[in-house]
């Protein structure tokens, strides 16, 4: 037996290390492009997010202004600004009026023209 | 015992199977018997349900004239465990907060997950405090996001538009009545986050988007409306009423142009608004209608064919004995055809047209008229003014009726009465919203006008529609509710003010005026009601009062309408020679 066991030999089966070394290295970088994959995927998630924050942000403030719009041009700031002097109103000029009909005066054909009363009342 | 090298083997073996076998046990437990709890747990900690809000719907008018909208605001947090310098955060955000830093710095100083800082914090200040945080390297403040509801008309259509509460429901107005289809239908997302709280996107779960609030569009016309209420607010001002209010109304259709009342609040600052301001005087006080309410008895005693207009009826020279009591006019007056007695405002004749017509017929035309019930409108807290049913009544209440007395009507039921006589004898609900809209503009819902019975005749209709307008001409009551350049009609009221502790105030009057133009094809209805002015009782008279008023307003709206005036020029006296002169002069 000792004989035997002296004579005998345990080689190292190259082609089976390799084979072994190669899928253990396959494994490794199979993981190593799991990981990779899956940081890829979080830093892509975070980077939408930024984005989606960065949207709804974007989106409230044009909101905000545009209700600051719309309170500003709104009948009350508008009457206000007339009243304090800020805008006035001017006639619209006959040279910028594109009339389907000619114009006819009060005092032409008789009919009153409901801008008179006003007058009365200033 | 031998220790055997099998021995020795078979026991570390044993040992080891142990060992794997205790954590294999341990990991089945974890894994599958305990796996809901602990899933549950861990859910707990990292996931949570995010709220995504929804947009609450806008209102427009008729011309899409933005009445409602929402202003984004945030509200400012902090998260305790997350600040590592109170001191420094506080010095940042004390001044953008507009708060006291040492105060500041105590509230972030606590271990609380959540301190509500300051709420409807303004998003360009919000934008600013973020980048200043982020820029000191800081963290522990966030902003969460909210709107609030603002009306940039302010006071203007406050009573129709209404408000919300602290919840962001609607509790008045329009706001209220549509609430179901403004406020929408929040969503959810459920997301997990890390350890600081920010979410971890790649584990976002379950998510159902947020059903936005659909817009809703008036029948009201803004720029009717701003008319309206500069007038009202005129004759408030100047004749300082305790109360007005006023109605523009297509008669047609039913729809509510304009409706105003004083005295008014700001809807954008409900808090400081007194409850008196707060009243909606259209729909939700009631009044002694006075003498517009003749147009009811006329109405029916000519449809039911009691009277005609040949029908003279004997004014007892201007006092009825009647039921032990007098019945008096303003003046004295003989005979007279239903049309004068409308024209002279006479209460004898309206009394003894209605005595014509006895108790049931009376009382059946004027709930005919609308009067004594809900009209409907999409307004809460309406009331269906009073009106006893005739085994109520006394053998004097007939007579006080016909008159506007013993009876009590809102403004609304009085403008629809009248629309009743304008549009040819039908009585239409009273419509404040014309369509619901989704956030492109397509219509959801539409809300047609709705008829709710023929009351007269067209014919019928038509007579008293010319007899209004004798009110208006020379020898009527309100020669000052003219509008120049257009036929116009209506009816003045001249009501005793009723008193809290019974019977009438002495000396205060409701005055109104409710009429229409043009008489041919009316477009509007048009009511003002002036409760106790403080003039010389011998000048409280809705012909004097609430006529010019509504002369003016008729005006104004007519051009704002573009209607083409149908009658000559009649100009008075001393504008008409200045006018001859510059002809001349020409």
């Amino acid at each position: 037996m000792n004989t035997n066991r002296k004579k005998q030999v345990n080689p190292v089966h190259l082609t089976t290390l390799v084979r072994c070394l190669l899928l253990a290295f396959l494994v490794g970088v199979g993981g190593l492009f799991f990981l990779y994959i899956k940081t890829q995927q979080f830093t892509l998630s975070e980077e939408i997010r930024q984005v989606e924050r960065r949207i709804a942000d974007l989106r409230a403030q044009n909101e905000s202004l545009l209700a600051r719009v719309t309170e500003l041009s709104s009948r009350r700031s508008l009457q206000q600004r007339i009243a304090d002097g800020f805008i006035s109103l001017k006639p619209i000029q006959d040279n910028v009026i594109a009339r389907l009909m000619p114009p006819v005066r009060a005092t032409e054909d008789g009919v009153l023209r409901t801008a008179f009363n006003e007058g009365l009342r200033q | 015992m031998r220790w055997t090298a099998r021995t020795r083997a078979g026991v570390v073996c044993a040992v080891v199977a142990a060992v794997f076998t205790a954590y294999s046990v341990r990991l089945v437990d974890l894994q599958v018997t305990k796996h809901q709890s602990y899933a549950k747990k861990a859910a707990e900690k990292h996931t949570m349900r995010m709220v995504i809000h929804a947009r609450r719907g806008l209102i427009f008018d008729r011309n899409g004239e933005l009445l409602a909208s929402n202003l984004p605001v945030r509200t400012v947090v902090a998260d305790g465990s997350h600040i590592q310098d109170p001191a420094a955060l506080a010095k940042i955000a004390a001044p953008f907060l507009e708060q006291d830093e040492g105060d500041l710095r105590a509230r972030l100083s606590s271990e609380k997950k959540y301190i509500v800082l300051r709420r409807e914090f303004p998003e360009e200040k919000a934008v600013a405090l973020k980048a200043a945080i982020q820029a000191a390297n800081l963290r522990g403040i966030y902003f969460e996001k909210d709107a609030v509801r603002t009306y940039p008309n302010g006071q203007m259509l406050g009573h129709v538009l209404g408000f919300l509460n602290n919840q962001g429901s609607g509790i008045q107005g329009v706001e209220m009545t549509m609430e179901s289809h403004l406020r929408g239908q929040d969503g959810y997302r459920y997301i997990e986050h890390d350890r600081t709280g920010r979410e971890i996107m790649l584990y976002r779960g379950q998510e159902e988007p947020a059903v936005h609030g659909l817009n809703v569009r008036l029948t009201i016309d803004m720029g009717l409306q701003a008319i309206l209420e500069e007038e009202l607010d005129t004759a408030f001002r100047d004749l300082k009423l305790e109360m007005a209010a006023a109605i523009l109304m297509d008669p047609n259709t039913g729809e509510i142009l304009a409706m105003a009342s004083r005295p008014c609040f700001d809807p954008n600052r409900p808090g400081e608004a007194k409850p008196e301001e707060m009243k909606n005087r259209a729909i939700l006080d009631m009044v002694e209608p006075g003498s517009t309410f003749k147009i009811v008895v006329a109405s029916g005693a000519i449809n039911e064919g009691i009277v005609n207009d040949k029908t003279s009826i004997f004014c007892e020279n201007g006092a009825f004995s009647y039921g032990g009591k007098i019945l008096r006019d303003h003046h004295g007056y003989g005979a007279m055809g239903v049309a004068d007695i409308l024209v002279k405002s006479s209460n004898i004749g309206s009394a003894k047209m209605a005595l014509m017509m006895k108790d049931a017929k009376y009382y059946e035309y004027v709930r005919r008229f609308g009067f004594g019930e809900k009209s409907g409108i999409e307004l809460p807290g309406e009331i269906p003014g009073l009106v006893h049913p005739p085994h109520r009544w006394d053998k004097l209440t007939i007579t006080r009726m016909a008159m506007g007395q013993s009876v009590a009507a809102t403004p609304l039921q009085i403008t629809m009465g009248m629309s009743v006589v304008a549009n040819g004898g039908r009585l239409f609900a009273p419509q404040i919203v014309r369509s619901i809209e989704d956030a492109d503009g397509r219509v959801v819902q539409d809300k047609p006008p709705k008829m709710l019975r023929e009351v007269v005749s067209k014919k019928t209709a038509n007579f008293v529609g010319r007899a209004l307008s004798g009110v208006v001409a020379e020898g009527g009551t309100a020669q000052l509710a003219k509008v120049a350049g257009f036929t116009t009609a209506g009816k003045t009221g001249t009501a005793q003010k009723a008193s809290p502790t019974g019977g009438y105030a002495p000396g205060k009057y409701v005055v109104s005026f409710v009429g229409y133009l043009p008489v041919e094809n009316p477009r509007f209805v048009c009511l003002v009601l002036l409760d106790d002015a403080k003039v010389a009782s011998n000048l409280n008279y809705g012909g004097l009062l609430a006529a010019p008023v509504f002369s003016r307003i008729g005006e104004r709206a007519a051009r704002y309408l573009d209607l083409v005036p149908a009658l000559r020029a009649e100009l008075p006296g001393p504008l008409a020679m200045d006018d001859q002169k510059k002809e001349r002069a020409n």
